[in-house]
């Protein structure tokens, strides 16, 4: 079970997703105000902060859990402007959403970060033939239950594309963080690397499944 | 204002002064000329007086009564050394010219009566040229006479000689006197006109709040009374400036904290809305909860857009330009909005080039810009199931294109919601300095975004 700490002051809000998110299997622990936060972080997975808090604000709240538990994804939720939150907030949080929000969506988001820092809800994904056990860093074909063996760059793509599963991104997203290096115009080196890891990974690399190509954008693993 | 700090009053005085030392200064000159050379020991003219010179004359010839005539020609000598623009010569007993000084003088050697006569009548009076003193040596007139001789014209006084001699210092002292009034009333002028050209300068060179700086004030005349309803004026600006700051945070906090008091019942709303679509529901429930989900969207899109609208008409909404890869950013923007699209079955068509190009623009505003015109097609152009962007060389300009084939923007579904949006596309472009066009028609609407102006 995964434990999400969620620090909301309007209580009609609180309790309504404190259910909501129960009823889709996490431990949610719900704080009104942000006073207490920092000593109920400890083994959460992670961390929903409203913004407009009494006492301490969103923004320093989250601050300060951050600089404690830098690698607990922090999803702020917010009420007001998006301009002045998207500037002061995004700097410390690792994703945004403004209310009115819809629970799917905060749930996609919930999985995406969870995902991201590997912390998955399931440690096993499955993609068409395919198994990937992210804690592991394994690829099984399911077919044969045999290991598949990718190289370390196209290991990374692959998961990168995982971990932000049903996501578009773009060829120079991918470059960055897989290189670590800004992207340089022409380069034909991701090409080239989804172009091999296709052929270990495809059952028809003429036709891809698994790794797909949004044409002008860039590439996508549907789940 | 005290009278004495007038400019008025000043230039009254500066005319006064002169009226008044014009006729003054006839005296007041002479005593500046005369004074120095009086009092600057000139040498009384020994000359000046023919009264002294002929009682100093019979004096000496009466002291040569027993003397030699080598003594006589001696003393005679010694005279000259003091009066030496005079002619000095004396005449003995018998008539015969003894010495005389200088010795070129013409004088005949031997005195006849008539001769005699003739000088004396020729010496007398007082228009005689040259002033001629004659006296016997001696008591006894047996011994003969000595002469002195003076030409006229150097027997004058001092006061007369500098006056012949200064006469044009009166021209120029009163041309000094006119020409310094002139003077004095241009300084006086001059300064006036730099000082209200100072003020000028300081009226039409605002600092970079947009508000002059305040002058310091010198003197407290009508000038002075300028600058400083000047600098009053500027601290009435600067305080309202104050204010108008003031009132525009509050209305910033004003919005900031209506967007929260709205949103947060719109959340719950949409919270519970979900929560309903769990229980078992008719079809027509289903739909109305849809139908409300939708509209709490709507209502939150539109509160969002009103104080965007409000703080960027304001100037309030942060900027921060940069040369942007928007083909980058098109890119990035459009994988948002890919899934949205895709599921409601669109046919989507990309054409966005691997190669870079670069304006000038704000990221986020940017994005903002694409989110408001995708937002428009996925609520108004769903009937057309078609969204296009495109990047295309016109006229060798890259142009974004953005299509769809919905209603078109005058359309029933467009309503009046679009409009903001598109209001902060426009504000936006136009801060960034780009252009747009629109072509709406009933069977669907093609924008365009450029940076150099649509023809």
């Amino acid at each position: 079970m995964k434990q999400i700490l969620y620090i909301e002051d309007d209580l009609e809000i609180g309790s309504w997703l404190k259910e909501d998110l129960e009823e889709r299997g996490y431990t949610v622990t719900w704080l009104k105000s942000g006073d207490q936060a920092l000593e109920m972080v400890k083994g959460v997975d992670l961390i929903i902060l409203d913004v407009m808090l009494p006492g301490l604000d969103g923004f320093t709240v989250g601050q300060r859990l951050k600089r404690e538990e830098p690698n607990t994804p922090i999803l702020m939720l917010s009420a007001r402007t998006a301009v002045d939150d998207k500037l002061q907030g995004l700097q410390f949080a690792d994703d945004y959403l403004t209310k009115p929000f819809h629970p799917e969506e905060l749930s996609a988001r919930i999985e995406v970060l969870l995902r991201r820092f590997g912390q998955a809800g399931p440690n096993e994904i499955k993609v068409g033939h395919l198994k990937v056990d992210v804690e592991k860093n394994q690829i099984i074909d399911t077919r044969t239950e045999e290991e598949l063996i990718l190289t370390g760059k196209q290991h990374y793509i692959f998961l990168h594309l995982i971990k932000h599963a049903n996501q578009i991104l773009t060829k120079e997203q991918i470059y960055e963080s897989v290189w670590g290096e800004p992207y340089m115009e022409g380069d034909k080196t991701l090409m080239v690397h989804i172009r091999h890891l296709r052929e270990k990974v495809e059952l028809d690399p003429s036709s891809p499944k698994i790794i797909e190509t949004i044409r002008g954008i860039g590439y996508r693993i549907k789940q | 204002m005290k009278l004495r700090n007038s400019l008025l009053t000043k230039y009254l005085l500066i005319i006064l002064v002169a009226i008044m030392i014009l006729p003054l200064s006839f005296p007041v000159i002479s005593i500046f000329v005369f004074m120095p050379l009086n009092m600057g020991g000139m040498k009384e003219n020994i000359y000046q007086n023919g009264v002294d010179i002929e009682k100093l004359w019979h004096k000496e010839a009466k002291k040569l009564a027993h003397s030699s005539k080598k003594e006589i020609n001696q003393q005679l000598s010694e005279l000259h050394k003091t009066y030496k623009e005079a002619n000095m010569f004396w005449v003995d007993e018998s008539g015969n010219t003894q010495k005389t000084i200088p010795e070129t003088l013409s004088i005949p050697k031997n005195w006849s009566p008539s001769y005699t006569i003739e000088f004396m009548k020729k010496s007398h009076g007082v228009t005689a040229d040259p002033f001629t003193v004659v006296a016997f040596i001696g008591e006894n007139k047996d011994k003969g006479f000595m002469v002195v001789q003076v030409p006229r014209s150097i027997m004058i006084s001092n006061g007369e000689m500098i006056r012949d001699k200064y006469e044009h210092l009166f021209l120029v002292g009163i041309i000094f006197i006119v020409g310094l009034f002139i003077i004095v009333s241009w300084i006086f002028f001059y300064k006036i006109r730099k000082r209200l050209l100072r003020i000028q300068k300081a009226m039409t060179r605002p600092t970079s709040n947009g508000i002059p700086e305040p002058l310091d004030i010198k003197k407290m005349d009508e000038i002075g009374q300028l600058e400083e309803a000047f600098n009053e004026m500027i601290k009435e600006l600067e305080s309202s400036r104050i204010r108008e700051k003031e009132e525009e945070e509050l209305r910033r906090q004003l919005i900031a904290n209506l967007s929260h008091d709205l949103r947060t019942p719109l959340t719950t709303i949409r919270g519970h809305a979900y929560s309903l679509r769990k229980e078992s529901l008719t079809d027509k429930g289903k739909q109305s909860i849809e139908l409300i989900d939708y509209k709490v969207g709507y209502l939150s899109q539109l509160i969002e857009n009103l104080l965007s609208y409000t703080l960027l008409s304001s100037g309030k909404y942060p900027f921060y330009p940069e040369k942007t890869d928007i083909s980058r950013l098109l890119r990035t923007s459009i994988a948002n909005w890919y899934p949205t699209f895709e599921n409601k079955g669109f046919q989507i068509e990309l054409d966005i080039p691997e190669e870079p190009f670069y304006w000038e623009v704000d990221k986020q505003w940017f994005e903002r810009i694409v989110d408001n015109l995708l937002q428009n097609i996925n609520r108004h152009a769903n009937s057309g199931k078609f969204v296009a962007i495109r990047v295309e060389i016109i006229s060798e300009n890259p142009v974004i294109i953005i299509e769809d084939r919905g209603e078109g923007m005058n359309g029933e579904s467009t309503g009046k919601g679009a409009g903001i949006g598109l209001s902060i596309v426009d504000l936006m472009i136009k801060e960034m300095k780009l252009a747009w066009k629109i072509d709406s028609t009933e069977r669907g609407t093609r924008i365009m975004i450029g940076s150099v102006p649509f023809s």
